[in-house]
């Protein structure tokens, strides 16, 4: 059986019908087309996935697309300062090297994003606690984390408007 | 099978209700983090999935020094990891929900969810069993109390009779001069399944161990109570080699098996050096 | 070009470069950081099928009955596929052309099944969920046959042939013999002779992106693949011969990859049956692994044992070295024959020795398929041989590193490749490691007797830049000049991650003198970019960033053969810097821009440049320092610091380097202590196709990386004197932890991966035998 569901996507409400067992991630990618949320494994391993649903960082693959009906969900496709400019955090991983075959950068953008909202100067600990579930397989972590801590470094400096 | 209908009843009896009439293939949804995952990999036959997220009353959080704890059916992990009074007053447990997965999936996964999933590796069932948590059981006879070590009858099977639903946990609150502990040993420091969990709580007096009680986890088909090694500890006064002999006890209770994460001997030999770690922590003795 | 230049030449050119050398912002990440980059599964065409296999359940079989009506019977169910209606073509795993490195064993489907997991069966349906049901609907009855999972089962006298075309006893090539000198009489002149046998655990790639596929025939009979693929014109190959389709009407494109490290060379079936299913329905059909699948029909690392003896002289001199390597290829050769040709080969070198004999074996089991994967045979032989130095030192009484630096490979030795080395890369790397950190220091302080203790080890490698002599390899670039004076490169090699075209653009932006934003690069679709052979061997900045700089500077003739008489000088008096073209010695000057730009519409002149070059080899060098943490009670290793001190000659993009060493020690700690995947071995069931279980070290257990990058023997033949740095991490760090342990507690193990349970036993059997 499919529902209707009102959800705002990257502050935009959007409309769609989708099946009841369908993810949250598959909707994401398949029904709007947000393709830039990742599925690395299906069943919460790995936080390709992370989206930020009503202010908190969840695995889009373990979230029915049904229970986000009337809420919010933030995806990577909506971080950026405007259509040309990225965020100060997409900017970091941009020159720290944070991102390789890039295929895990979009959930650990997204967490790293949960974690910065939460806590703007984290500890090297805090990082790395809070990327426990975000799996990547190329950088060895330390250039994600080197991101994560000049981006916050940057945003303290100048915070956002 | 992974396609299922989904149903969102506004109150328990409703759920209740969905449970008795839809049978074998009906599951009870919360935090979804390891139902999803089963029913993804074909784990459980699921063709019912009854969502309680919408039922009012069931997301509580609370601590009074007289009722101790009480933890609704919606609270998720990180509620609790991040609540100051489950830190500081039961830190055992914080350790155990912050050592559940990731901070996305705690953000979904719930306590009660994870007591009802009832994996004999779950973090959460030893400090939980240590504590003499009790576990509130609705059914459309009325709610029932339970002591959470009597929940639990091999992996994944409770006590639960169909259309019973487990509303929330109470764990009592901490005596004075009590201490508690949760070690979980694995292979990673985080997302990790534990090969073993030990959780100890102690009430001391005096020197001497007045009371303990030791849980272990991911070393028998449902976590267990070192009894006899808590027999041995209760009422004497704590040196490191009453400390040695309660871990090898330990050691001696636990009924491990072998499979891919680790062999049975191993994991019995993790059950005593653990312990003893638990028991030298809560206990304050030297290392 | 700063080719073939004297080393006083090298460094007057250094100071040159403005581009080269510098950690520019990578052209590739504001699409990955903004999720707007494309990889093969975000594609959706219009009336889409989900196409999915059905993997057996069983090792070794035959299927006697397979039927699939009932599949087809369920609702939204568009095709379904078995080994009776799909060509039977024997068909090369892993195609490399020209190429003895693979195998010819594989069909799309078979009436066989080699290995658990394999695919006897796909579906195409109207969603995924009804294509998973449909293959719960398909039943096969199979004729079970005695299987083999261990390489002494499957060399046992009398075994199953898991082959019928192949070579008997199960050998997928015939056996690899490197000799030099006459080890008879180095043992003779041995004042020691260590010998020990070295157990190869199965990790594997695990790249984060699960193996998927799209493909979509037009109305003209061409079939379109969107694949994640190292080797898009081999996947083009592959697919023309097996379907039968000739290679102008076989389009593969590859726009981002999420990772292969090696692995994604090779078919995965799903290519052929997504182009069948595709074809039978007259739809679009994307086929996506599941992570389990990933696991199941994907391809590790060979397992295996390495049994290696060598005689040392007590002045430190190594005098014989024998070894016989075994491989365990599981169900189908793959790289088998690389992979053990390329690992027997590299213990002729890394330590001096003059007499070596050296017996390279690879054998078929009904275990996973073992492929190419980052340090190809190399993580496997360096592993005993530096196991066994690290030994042999302690036996002489020398400090490790010592002892390494001692024999460590010097110019002019000749490589496994047979060319002779250039430069002190690994002496270098040694030295540089040593001071770093402050190694004399840390290896005499007194042994701990704690609960937690500490100790340091050394790891060292050379790893070849291109697959050559294994395979004569060839990059290609085309580079246009447009109109406005900016550069579009074309290049066939893969995007794996690595910033690879991010290096290339710097070479051209270097060679030409233009801005490193002027160039943009088109890569990945096999009917616009020149031929290539694919992204692997750690040659894509070597090989195809040579090729490019090639390109870029017969560019850069044209643009100074046409510009140069409007500013009344010879082209060989003309520079370009930062896209102005200077007459040397004169003011006069003109911007590249101006001085192609159209007139009256026309462009000025067709700037094109082509560049073809077809590598030799060069070898990158590392030493690994690395400090570990063993805690004697539960048998757990923890690795607490890496110092990484790599030489790779001349380094394009800092980061992007760095990036890949700190990428390869991650993987190369995995394999060393945690990662192991699993079958058991009564049924050949994967007993851990998870995240959960297979264990790779994530953001809580990686250690601080120092990451060191030497320039100090660049090679001739790369771009600039660039040399590979894509598979050297992974190789030393094994190494280096393994002795680091020894360090620490004075257990020396001989496998991989090290578990904490065999470090309580072995530290058991040390207390008992101390007794």
């Amino acid at each position: 059986m499919t529902r209707d569901l009102s959800i705002t996507i990257n502050g935009e409400e959007r409309e769609f019908a989708v099946a009841e067992f369908r993810s949250l991630l598959d909707a994401l990618r398949n029904e709007i087309g947000l393709t830039g949320t990742k599925k690395g494994c299906d069943v919460g391993d790995c936080g390709a996935c992370t989206v930020i649903l009503n202010g908190k960082p969840v695995n889009a693959c373990l979230v029915l697309a049904v229970e986000a009906d009337g809420g919010a969900v933030e995806t990577i496709e909506g971080l950026q300062a405007a259509p040309d400019k990225p965020s100060p955090l997409q900017e970091s991983f941009m020159v720290h090297g944070g991102a390789q075959c890039g295929f895990c950068t979009p959930g650990v953008i997204m967490m790293a994003k949960a974690l910065l909202d939460d806590n703007p100067e984290p500890s090297e600990h805090d990082i790395r606690f809070a990327l426990a579930g975000n799996i990547c397989r190329c950088t060895g972590y330390t250039k994600i984390f080197d991101a994560v801590r000049a981006a916050a470094d940057e945003m303290r400096k100048a915070p956002a408007p | 099978m992974r396609r299922f209908r989904y149903y969102a009843p506004n109150s328990l009896a409703e759920a209740s209700r969905l449970l008795r009439e839809l049978g074998e293939t009906a599951s009870l949804f919360a935090g979804g983090t390891d139902l999803l995952v089963e029913i993804r990999e074909e784990l459980r036959t699921c063709a019912h999935v009854i969502d309680i997220k919408k039922i009012p009353d069931l997301h509580e959080l609370s601590f009074d020094e007289e009722r101790g704890l009480r933890v609704g059916a919606q609270t998720t992990a990180r509620e609790i990891e991040i609540s100051p009074v489950v830190r500081t007053r039961y830190p055992n447990l914080a350790s155990a929900v912050a050592a559940l997965g990731s901070i996305q999936v705690r953000n979904r996964a719930t306590l009660v969810g994870n007591i009802c999933r009832a994996s004999p590796s779950a973090d959460t069932l030893p400090p939980l069993i240590a504590d003499g948590a009790v576990l509130t059981i609705w059914s459309e006879d009325g709610e029932r109390s339970l002591p959470i070590e009597r929940f639990f009858v091999g992996p994944g099977r409770t006590v639960l009779a169909r259309g019973e639903i487990v509303a929330g946990v109470t764990i009592p609150p901490p005596r004075p001069a009590s201490a508690r502990i949760y070690i979980k040993h694995g292979r990673r420091k985080a997302m990790e399944l534990a090969t073993v969990g030990v959780a100890v709580s102690v009430d001391r007096h005096a020197g001497a161990c007045a009371d303990v009680r030791i849980a272990l986890g991911a070393v028998a088909p449902t976590p267990i109570r070192a009894l006899r090694a808590e027999a041995a500890l209760r009422g004497n006064r704590v040196t490191p080699r009453l400390i040695a002999e309660a871990a090898e006890i330990a050691m001696s209770e636990a009924t491990p098996i072998s499979n891919v994460r680790a062999s049975a001997g191993y994991r019995r030999e993790m059950v005593g050096v653990l312990t003893r770690r638990a028991l030298e922590a809560v206990t304050g003795a030297p290392q | 070009m700063n080719i073939g230049l004297s080393p006083a030449a090298w460094k007057r050119a250094d100071a040159d470069l403005t581009i080269v050398g510098r950690s520019v912002k990578r052209t590739d990440t504001l699409e990955k950081v903004t999720g707007q980059a494309r990889y093969a599964g975000d594609l959706a065409l219009p009336g889409m099928l989900h196409g999915k296999i059905k993997r057996s359940t069983i090792a070794h079989a035959l299927i006697k009955r397979i039927d699939a009506s009932k599949a087809l019977a369920l609702k939204g169910v568009k095709a379904v596929l078995t080994h009776e209606n799909v060509p039977r073509v024997l068909h090369y795993g892993s195609p490399h052309p020209r190429s003895a490195s693979v195998t010819k064993d594989q069909y799309i489907l078979d009436r066989k099944v080699r290995y658990w997991g394999e695919g006897v069966a796909a579906v195409a349906a109207i969603s995924e969920e009804i294509a998973e049901e449909a293959l719960a609907l398909i039943e096969v009855e199979y004729e079970p046959l005695p299987a083999v999972f261990t390489l002494e089962e499957a060399m046992a006298e009398g075994a199953p042939q898991i082959h019928d075309n192949g070579l008997s006893g199960n050998n997928v090539l015939p056996t690899v013999v490197v000799t030099r000198g006459d080890v008879e009489k180095g043992f003779a002149e041995a004042d020691l002779i260590l010998e020990g046998e070295y157990h190869l655990g199965r990790p594997t790639p695990a790249y984060m992106e699960p193996n998927v596929c799209v493909c979509r025939w037009d109305g003209n009979g061409k079939l379109t693949v969107w694949s994640s693929t190292q080797t898009a014109f081999m996947v083009r190959g592959a697919l023309s011969e097996v379907l039968g389709v000739p290679l102008n009407k076989v389009r593969v494109i590859v726009d981002h990859m999420g990772g292969g490290f090696g692995a994604k060379q090779d078919l995965f079936q799903h290519e052929f049956l997504c182009a069948l299913l595709a074809r039978n329905t007259a739809r679009p059909v994307r086929m996506e692994f599941s992570r389990k699948e990933t696991f199941l029909g994907g391809r590790s690392r060979h397992p295996g044992v390495v049994w290696l003896k060598q005689g040392f002289s007590k002045s430190g001199a190594i005098t014989a070295r024998q070894a016989r390597l075994t491989l365990n290829s599981g169900a189908y050769g793959s790289h088998g024959p690389g992979v053990t040709n390329v690992g027997t080969a590299a213990l002729t070198s890394l330590y001096r020795c003059e007499n070596v004999d050296l017996v390279g074996r690879c054998v078929y089991t009904n275990s996973p398929i073992a492929g190419a994967f980052r340090g190809y045979g190399v993580v496997q032989t360096y592993y005993a041989l530096d196991l066994q130095m690290d030994e042999a030192a302690e036996r002489l009484g020398f400090d490790p590193a010592e002892f390494r630096l001692m024999n460590a490979v010097r110019e002019g030795d000749i490589a496994p490749s047979n060319h002779p080395i250039v430069g002190h890369g690994l002496e270098d790397c040694i030295r540089r490691g040593m001071a770093e950190t402050d190694w004399p220091r840390m290896r005499k302080r007194a042994r701990q007797d704690g609960v937690k203790r500490r100790g340091w080890g050394v790891g060292c490698e050379m790893h070849g830049s291109s697959a050559y002599p294994g395979i004569k390899e060839q990059g290609n670039a085309v580079v246009k000049m447009n109109e406005d004076g900016t550069v579009t490169l074309l290049t066939g090699t893969a995007g794996l991650g690595t910033g690879a075209h991010t290096a290339l653009s710097q070479i051209v932006a270097e060679e030409i003198g233009v801005p490193f934003e002027s160039v943009s690069v088109v890569q990945g679709d096999t009917d616009v970019v020149p031929w290539d052979i694919g992204a692997f061997a750690s040659h894509t900045t070597y090989m195809g960033g040579r090729a490019a700089q090639i390109a870029a500077a017969e560019v850069k003739r044209q643009v100074l053969d046409h510009v140069a008489p409007k500013l009344g000088a010879r082209p060989e008096d003309c520079v370009i810097r930062d896209g102005i073209i200077l007459a040397v010695g004169t003011n006069r000057s003109i911007s590249l821009r101006e001085a192609v730009a159209p007139a009256k519409g026309m462009p000025a002149a067709q700037l094109i440049g082509v560049g073809t070059y077809s590598p030799r080899k060069s070898y990158s060098f590392a030493a690994h320092f690395v400090e570990v943490e063993v805690d004697t009670e539960t048998g757990e290793i923890a690795v607490t610091q890496v110092v990484p001190v790599h030489e790779i000659g001349r380094v394009i993009h800092p980061i992007a380097a760095q990036g890949q060493i700190e990428g390869g020690i991650q993987q190369g700690i995995g394999h060393t202590l945690s990662e192991d995947y699993q079958i058991d071995l009564k049924t050949g069931r994967s007993l851990n196709p998870s995240f959960v279980d297979y264990k790779m070290p994530l953001a809580m257990d990686m250690p601080p990386i120092r990451t060191i990058i030497l320039e100090t023997a660049p090679d001739p033949g790369g771009p600039y004197g660039a040399k590979g740095v894509g598979e050297d991490p992974i190789i030393a760090i094994g190494p280096a932890i393994a002795n680091a342990v020894a360090d620490a507690i004075g257990v020396r193990f001989r496998h991989y991966p090290i578990t904490p349970e065999q470090v309580r036993a072995a530290l058991r059997d040390k207390k008992s035998g101390a007794e």
